[in-house]
């Protein structure tokens, strides 16, 4: 019987500083016949760590076309362990378990207007839809980006940025920027409120549990309807794989039934968001 | 003359053959002699699920302990993985375990382990080495008449549990025997019991659909979020977590690391929805930050969640959760309650 606690070993192959607190590492698996082998989607996620020091859960953010090769973790210094993960350079080991997750069923963006809307850290699960859409392989008919953080030093993801305008309608907004910030200040909300969105658009969104609140609300403002806003949850969890029960919400796990939500399956779910 | 002596000889084999009870003191010989015993032993005043040494501790009361027999299947604490060079998994050798005196109660607990644990390679390379002898004081009167209140009785009970052997007890006369595996046939016939029935396991759930009085429950306490209860309890409940260790389906865990430098290691160790870490994320957000949504989750589990997934009772009624609790909790009220709910 498959050990479904059994974590393999992953070697880093390049590790870059994509802001102040957060790591962008490309991983591929000491075994090169699970790397092969594996395959994931947009939205699912890993289970990282080292003996002795336990497991995190993180979003893969590469795209699925690349899993045969290698996969990428952005992972923000906010504890102990992710603080050890952001001290990795390429040739060191960490070891891993998963795809977890149902990911985003990207099926569903084609032909229609795709809205993603990322908070702080929530945007690194988007990173992947977006290199698929540009890319074609997920064929939408527009793509529009909005991505609220807190300053420029903790933006993500800044040299795709010139790719994602041509591609796409990027728009940034930061709560507490520098002086010579020339984009948008405020929160994700504002941004929302201002740009343009159809209302038979779908949305799909990444951040903490307050942003969803107030983003919801002012989406419905723009008449979306709440089947086609798609939102994925963080929560604690030890198993992966729907048994520990540290990340269920109502009837649901997030690890297995989710990360990722129809927000119209979680709208009458007490303490969901 | 022939007559007489044959008479003599049929009334001396029938004084000299082994009844059904003492039949049973062979069984419980060759299983004390072949495995290490956990039963319902009393000691100090205390009726506790634990090691019995020998047969003559066994309480055959049918009274429930009150502990469950979760430790034999899911130990509090056990080692998943070495971790001095990398994660290996450990292959622990355990003594060949029999689990002694399990009420009916307690083997449907046991049941919805066997569904959970699964594809779980620690708990099933554990599980196929414990026998499971269970035990019914006068049954099925006995459940009959017990305050179930998760569940209906159904006749047909023991088709629907795991175990290897069941002893039905008898107010009056001789123990009747039932084997529900090829092990627990294996060990009656050893031990010449030739006078049982086999019962095929057909399944958790029976063949006639979910158990209708546990849907009417989920029914209602999905849409309970609002009930006054909540907040009741919210005001008695302390959230100490006695319920989560003495409930005989609290299957939630934790993985922790421990850097021992003699024993490095992963282990799994039980968890419990009331403790304030259970849904403590990295930067500090808690979604279980009161008692309301504390205690609302474990209702929810029990009554909602695991009848979803596995069509099958997360509470067995064993009432071990209203016993322990420091301020007296009664589950078998609260549920009434949720009942009374349109």
């Amino acid at each position: 019987m498959n050990n479904i606690y059994q974590p393999q070993k992953a070697r880093v192959i390049s590790a870059s500083r994509e802001s102040i607190d957060t790591v962008l590492l490309r991983f591929q698996f000491a075994d090169k016949t699970l790397q092969k082998k594996f395959a994931y989607l947009s939205g699912q996620f890993m289970q990282i760590g080292f003996p002795g020091w336990g497991e995190c859960p993180i979003s893969i953010c590469s795209s699925p076309s690349d899993s045969q090769k290698y996969f990428e973790l952005a992972i923000r210094d906010v504890g102990q362990l992710t603080h050890k993960i952001n001290e990795l350079k390429s040739g060191d080991e960490a070891w891993v378990r998963g795809p977890f997750g149902n990911g985003f069923d990207t099926d569903l963006y084609a032909g229609k207007e795709l809205i993603l809307i990322g908070g702080g850290c929530g945007f690194v699960p988007l990173r992947p839809i977006i290199m698929d859409a540009l890319a074609g392989r997920i064929k939408t008919k527009s793509l529009k980006i909005f991505y609220g953080c807190f300053n420029e030093d903790t933006l993500l993801f800044k040299k795709q940025y010139p790719e994602w305008n041509r591609g796409a309608e990027l728009g940034i907004i930061l709560e507490k920027p520098t002086a010579n910030w020339r984009g948008e200040k405020g929160l994700i909300t504002a941004l929302i409120q201002k740009r343009r969105i159809s209302p038979a658009a779908t949305v799909v969104m990444v951040g903490p549990p307050v942003m969803y609140r107030f983003a919801i609300k002012e989406l419905e403002a723009k008449k979306i309807k709440p089947q086609n806003i798609w939102l994925s949850l963080e929560r604690r969890m030890y198993c992966g794989v729907g048994i520990c029960q540290h990340c269920a919400i109502g009837p649901y796990y997030v690890c297995k039934d989710g990360p990722v939500f129809n927000y119209a399956q979680l709208k009458n779910i007490s303490h969901a968001i | 003359m022939s007559a007489f002596v044959f008479a003599l000889v049929c009334v001396i084999i029938l004084l000299i053959m082994p009844k059904e009870g003492d039949k049973l003191h062979q069984l419980i010989a060759a299983v004390f002699r072949d495995y290490f015993v956990y039963a319902p032993v009393k000691r100090a005043g205390r009726l506790l699920t634990q090691e019995a040494k020998t047969p003559d501790e066994v309480d055959w009361s049918g009274k429930l302990a009150e502990n469950s027999w979760k430790e034999p299947f899911l130990p509090h604490r056990e080692k998943l993985f070495e971790s001095r060079r990398g994660l290996l998994e450990t292959k622990g050798e355990q003594p060949p375990v029999a689990c002694l005196g399990m009420n009916i109660l307690d083997l449907k607990a046991l049941t919805l382990f066997d569904l959970v644990f699964g594809n779980d390679v620690y708990y099933q390379n554990r599980r196929q080495k414990i026998l499971v002898i269970g035990y019914g004081a006068d049954w099925p009167n006995s459940y009959k008449k017990s305050k179930v209140f998760s569940h209906n009785f159904k006749e047909d009970a023991l088709e629907h549990v795991s175990f290897d052997i069941f002893i039905a007890g008898r107010k009056s006369g001789e123990p009747v025997f039932y084997s529900g595996s090829a092990a627990g046939r294996k060990l009656l016939e050893s031990c010449r019991i030739k006078n049982f029935e086999n019962i095929k396991f057909a399944g958790a759930v029976a063949e006639s659909g979910p158990d209708k009085r546990m849907l009417e429950i989920k029914g209602k306490l999905e849409r309970s979020a609002d009930h006054y209860l909540w907040n009741n309890l919210d005001q008695i409940c302390l959230a100490c977590g006695k319920c989560t260790i003495a409930c005989p389906t609290c299957f939630c865990f934790d993985l922790e690391d421990k850097v021992n430098p003699d024993d490095p290691r992963r282990d799994r160790k039980w968890g419990s929805c009331f403790y304030n870490d259970f849904s403590l994320v990295a930067g500090g957000h808690k979604e279980l930050d009161t008692v309301k949504k504390k205690i609302f989750f474990w209702y929810y589990h029990k009554f909602a969640r695991i009848p979803k997934e596995y069509s099958y009772v997360g509470c067995v009624s064993c009432g071990r959760c209203t016993r322990t609790c420091p301020v007296n909790i009664d589950i078998a009220k609260n549920i009434a309650k949720i009942l009374k709910m349109k």
